[in-house]
């Protein structure tokens, strides 16, 4: 298991040889209704739609066999529906303010004459997965395609407020985009981070996806980037972060976008949390990208298994496959790692002896032991998706 | 051999040129950047107080915000129809409020029936 790489010219070769075309592949048939269709809206290319105003659109997950997500294949979603269309670059500015030394008003050329930093990353919608919650829970009926692996650019967050230079006794950091609510009685969407941890290292003002603009479904012309949780805190068209001397306390934290305060953010299916605590870190997970669900293989034949991995920030140790429903686990074969953001591809080679019927199976875990259940977890929002999930085949 | 004259003009038109070129360019640099969201329209399933709900609910999101939503008991429905009231400050009276739980529940509930030919 030393063998670190693999080419991804194999994967993508051996992937694209064993997917059945259905580019819903992975989501059971029927669970979501004949309305998934696909859509195509502006710089984006045919994703499934959720909802179009504001729209919520899936990537079929076929796309994550390439390692890194096209632009135009990431998912989308927004919170309220008067979105950004129209961006002057020339107006546009990154205001920056509160309880700081000065007020800073930033053009993207000021934004770009930051130190440029560039690493890949999983983004995630809090309610990948909603859809497979058992009992269903309200809310964007994701599949797994509400995520991606995409190398982001921009400027260290870190950087920025330190030219603003932070007051004594601040708290929290809110962040806001150019989207804005469709009545004044609407909860504008705006998010915040405690000021440690808007201070890490990592966490970027992104004018990059790929080495390009940012579509504008995607937040353009920047957007927030908080490696290793959910995309919840990654705000779009970021236009406004401010510095507070108290607690945040809005909707979107106080009320939206929590878990049950407990250390599985879970409580008994159908059951309502006592106490909750903002949402923050993803949980590891991994996912069979190849063969697809109901796909045929051949006895005897070796079949490539092939997917991704990837957790809240600490890469990942270890896959194990199991193609006999759990029975017994075997470990894949990593391939290149690009950083503990990123997602990392694995294979394992399986030859069927005979014919019949197999559930695959993957297990992730990452560098500090965290995994992923066998049972799914439940809450009343539908977050923290990360069961191990299970792939039928046919063998013949 | 042309005259001073003559060089000077076509040295101008030259530089003239050249400006339009880079202003031209400045221009698409310096452009608004802009979409167009494309209109997709959902019909509601026919029912009493679809209009009410089509109506009302169509003021903040598109209504497959509703068709995409899983079979949900009248319960539920009066849940979310009351959280989009108190908290996300949709401006329903109770009257209105009770005739789109109603519909939902009849025609997108887990009572309607509906939810096998989904």
């Amino acid at each position: 298991m030393n063998e670190r790489k693999f080419s991804r010219r194999t994967f993508l070769k051996t992937a694209g040889a064993l997917s059945a075309a259905a580019a819903f592949g992975g989501i059971p048939a029927g669970l979501f209704g004949s309305d998934r269709k696909l859509v195509k809206f502006p710089e984006k290319t045919d994703l499934i739609l959720l909802t179009s105003r504001p729209p919520q659109l899936e990537t079929p997950i076929d796309y994550f066999k390439q390692y890194i997500t096209p632009n135009d294949a990431l998912f989308v979603r927004w919170h309220i529906s008067n979105i950004p269309t129209a961006v002057d670059f020339k107006q546009w500015r990154l205001k920056v303010g509160g309880n700081t030394e000065n007020e800073l008003s930033l053009s993207m050329e000021d934004l770009r004459k930051f130190e440029k930093v560039s690493y890949a990353a999983v983004i995630q919608c809090s309610g990948n997965g909603r859809g497979f919650f058992e009992p269903r829970v309200a809310g964007g009926q994701w599949g797994n395609g509400a995520m991606g692996n995409i190398t982001w650019t921009g400027a260290r967050l870190k950087d920025i407020l330190g030219k603003a230079g932070l007051r004594a006794g601040s708290v929290d950091v809110s962040f806001n985009g150019l989207d804005s609510p469709p009545l004044p009685t609407v909860p504008d969407f705006v998010k915040s981070l405690p000021v440690d941890k808007a201070l890490e290292e990592d966490i970027i003002v992104a004018y990059e996806m790929n080495d390009a603009d940012l579509p504008m479904l995607n937040g353009f012309p920047a957007r927030l980037i908080v490696p290793g949780w959910y995309a919840t805190y990654w705000v779009k068209a970021l236009s406004n972060i401010t510095v507070l001397p108290k607690p945040f306390g809005e909707f979107w934290m106080k009320t939206a976008y929590r878990i049950p305060d407990d250390p599985c953010g879970c409580v008994l299916p159908g059951t309502a949390p006592k106490k909750t605590v903002p949402l923050g870190r993803m949980t590891t997970r991994s996912l069979i990208i190849t063969p697809g669900e109901n796909a045929v293989l051949s006895a005897n034949r070796p079949a490539e298994i092939m997917g991704i991995a990837f957790s809240g920030g600490y890469g990942i140790r270890d896959v194990l496959v199991s193609v006999n429903s759990g029975k017994s686990w075997d470990e894949a074969k990593l391939g290149e790692e690009r950083g503990k953001y990123s997602w990392t591809q694995w294979s394992y080679t399986w030859r069927p002896a005979s014919p019949g019927k197999y559930a695959l199976m993957a297990r992730a875990t990452d560098n500090i032991g965290g995994s992923q259940p066998l049972d799914s977890i439940w809450n009343p929002p539908g977050y923290l998706w990360n069961k191990i999930e299970k792939t039928a085949v046919v063998v013949k | 051999m042309k005259n001073p004259f003559q060089i000077f003009v076509i040295i101008a038109v030259f530089i003239a040129i050249l400006m339009a070129a880079g202003l031209t360019y400045a221009a698409s640099k310096d452009a608004v950047h802009t979409i167009e969201l494309p209109k997709i329209s959902v019909e509601l399933r026919a029912g009493d107080g679809k209009e009410t709900t089509e109506r009302f609910c169509g003021i903040c999101h598109s209504l497959d915000y509703i068709t995409t939503q899983p079979p949900f008991s009248k319960t539920q429905w009066t849940a979310t129809v009351n959280k989009m009231i108190k908290v996300m400050g949709a401006p329903i009276s109770e009257k209105e409020a009770n005739t789109i739980i109603n519909y939902l529940a009849a025609e997108y509930g887990t009572g309607s029936g509906k939810e096998r030919s989904l």
